[in-house]
């Protein structure tokens, strides 16, 4: 990640938020209007602008898809991450991380090349590549967020006369929250970019210009697609950032 | 009251804490003291099931501590460290009512506490109440341990090494406080600590544990007087005893009457004090080292004594300032006796 951009102040970050958020609605909802544009830099293309659905169509969809996918991911993960952690699950902590790694290395497009002769093609198949592809990053923080809990700490809670679900409610969740976010950040943002290859099997997607744009060699198709897809993950990288913000309680991890 | 009976911690073949008995009365100070891995942290952990005892008994007011579910049991016993224990994401006011709200208690009454505690530790007026403890220097966040700790007004208090990351100053301010809290509250404290001053400091018994054992239980006096083996007394250290031994002592029990002067004459008696119409001290008359017996040396806010200060502290100013002899001083500054190298050694207490 940019430092520089790290250390500016919090204000010029929301700006930021906020003007890139009114460029990606102005985008989606107006792409049509720029037409002209992409008629002058393209002159040789007709049509330049991807007219077959409408781009609010396809961002919705897109959302649709990775907001299924992740709440999923972040549901298993953070689940399997707690398990792990717990006394009861421990041994099966080394089990879980590998699973999580092997969804991960499997490359999403023999995902859908798999589950489609099964889930048939559209939307499944690429919510189960998406789903696997996007564990990874939520086990792994969700383990190493409630690890950077000090075990002293938890002795104190303990100690001070809470239960196991008091501490892990009051004391370790909070705590850990900042790493937890920060891997589920992770995974929506490999899920924006990937559930492009979703239009590979039909599932409705910003990929779906883009991938229309490969095969029949228009190239303002492409950038169409890929410009929104591109402004949608920075534009949510940068919400993530400031939810995580919240949850730094100026300890020492945080400054970071 | 707390009593160990055949206490014993076992990890396999090991034996952690070897069959440990012994009674801490109520309000009494005890430190557990010993070499690392000698058992007491164990020790210390078990009364609150932090750690399960292995065989034995822990009574706590003569309730066998496993009649009870642990979570119960520990919001009966206040628990300090070290400031690591705070949790960083609560304020003050809710680290300190941690115990009460597991407790359920109304939140008027746990505001009362809070600054109860707030003004019991001296925090009240620093507008700590709503910080953070990343907010807090090592005095006050360990301050702030020890107020959770005492939060629901528990009988008992284990502490285990809480000043042990503190500096020397503030580990010094800290333990002035403790032992004052004590007094004031009469809480039965279970104390673990590495630090012998620390514990002469602060005990009214001391047990003394090696690999696993109770080598001695008692008074620090005795415990300096009388060391039951080789291995207290190596522990104590050998080589300032004597010094260890006076750390315990006030300067009030070796006062003794000075002899005045209201002009610089030299009296009769080798030490003699001028003072002025006040009875406040302005030189001494003899009693310089290195000097003749007729010397005037003014007398210096520095090489005073008070009666509460330790004798040791009195006999490094001696040493220092090369004086014989240090002025007692009362709130005023007026004379109340003195205290001399030569009586170091006539103890009457």
């Amino acid at each position: 990640m940019n430092v520089g951009a790290l250390s500016r102040p919090p204000s010029s970050r929301r700006a930021l938020l906020i003007s890139l958020s009114a460029l990606l609605i102005a985008l989606v909802v107006g792409m049509e209007q720029l037409a002209p544009l992409f008629r002058a830099l393209f002159p040789d293309q007709d049509p330049a602008m991807y007219q077959r659905e409408s781009f609010l169509d396809l961002t919705l969809a897109h959302l649709a898809l990775v907001l299924v996918s992740s709440l999923i991911s972040v549901s298993v993960g953070v689940a399997a991450g707690l398990f792990v952690t717990r006394p009861a699950g421990r041994e099966f902590e080394p089990l879980v991380s590998t699973l999580a790694a092997i969804g991960q290395t499997f490359p999403p497009a023999a995902v859908l090349a798999i589950v489609v002769p099964v889930a048939g093609f559209g939307f499944v198949p690429t919510l189960v590549a998406l789903v696997l592809y996007g564990l990874l990053p939520v086990v792994q923080n969700t383990v190493a967020g409630l690890g950077t809990v000090p075990s002293q700490m938890l002795e104190a809670a303990r100690g001070n006369g809470m239960n196991a679900w008091q501490i892990l409610w009051h004391i370790e969740l909070p705590l850990a929250m900042r790493v937890i976010i920060a891997g589920v950040r992770v995974s929506v943002i490999i899920n924006i970019g990937t559930a492009t290859i979703g239009s590979t099997v039909g599932a409705k997607t910003l990929g779906t210009p883009i991938i229309a744009g490969l095969v029949g060699n228009n190239l303002p198709y492409v950038i169409q697609g890929a410009v929104l897809v591109g402004l949608l993950a920075i534009v949510t990288d940068l919400a993530f950032e400031r939810l995580e913000q919240r949850f730094s309680f100026g300890d020492s991890r945080a400054a970071s | 009251m707390i009593e160990l009976q055949g206490l014993t911690k076992r990890y396999g073949e090991t034996r952690v804490v070897d069959d440990i008995s012994l009674t801490v009365e109520q309000g009494e100070f005890c430190v557990l003291i010993g070499p690392s891995g000698c058992g007491k942290s164990t020790t210390l952990k078990m009364i609150n099931r932090l750690i399960a005892h292995s065989e034995g008994k822990i009574l706590l007011g003569g309730e066998d501590i496993t009649t009870l579910p642990p979570e119960r049991l520990r919001r009966r016993i206040g628990y300090a460290i070290q400031s690591i224990g705070l949790f960083p994401h609560w304020r003050v006011a809710d680290n300190i009512a941690t115990v009460p709200r597991l407790l359920k208690w109304p939140a008027s009454r746990i505001a009362e506490r809070v600054d109860e505690l707030l003004a019991l530790f001296q925090l009240d007026d620093e507008g700590l109440h709503d910080k953070y403890p990343h907010q807090l220097s090592g005095g006050q966040a360990q301050r702030v341990g020890v107020a959770r700790a005492l939060a629901a007004d528990p009988d008992v208090l284990l502490m285990d090494e809480p000043f042990g990351a503190v500096d020397p100053l503030t580990r010094d301010t800290l333990q002035a406080e403790l032992a004052r809290v004590h007094r004031q509250t009469g809480k039965t404290i279970v104390f673990v600590t590495h630090d012998m001053d620390e514990a002469l400091r602060l005990a009214s018994r001391v047990a003394l544990l090696n690999a696993g054992q109770l080598v001695q239980y008692d008074r620090p006096a005795e415990l300096l007087v009388a060391p039951a083996n080789d291995f207290v007394r190596d522990f104590i250290g050998r080589a300032d005893l004597g010094l260890k031994l006076l750390s315990r002592r006030r300067v009030e029990a070796y006062c003794r009457p000075a002899q005045r002067t209201r002009n610089n004459a030299i009296a009769s008696a080798p030490i003699t004090w001028q003072v002025d119409a006040d009875d406040r001290p302005m030189a001494l008359l003899g009693g310089r080292l290195g000097e003749s017996d007729i010397a005037r040396t003014v007398v210096n806010t520095e090489w005073t004594a008070t009666p509460e200060m330790s004798m040791k502290e009195a006999l490094s100013r001696m040493v220092w300032f090369r004086v014989t002899a240090l002025p007692v001083l009362d709130g005023e500054g007026r004379l109340l006796g003195e205290v001399t190298m030569s009586g170091v050694m006539g103890h009457r207490s």
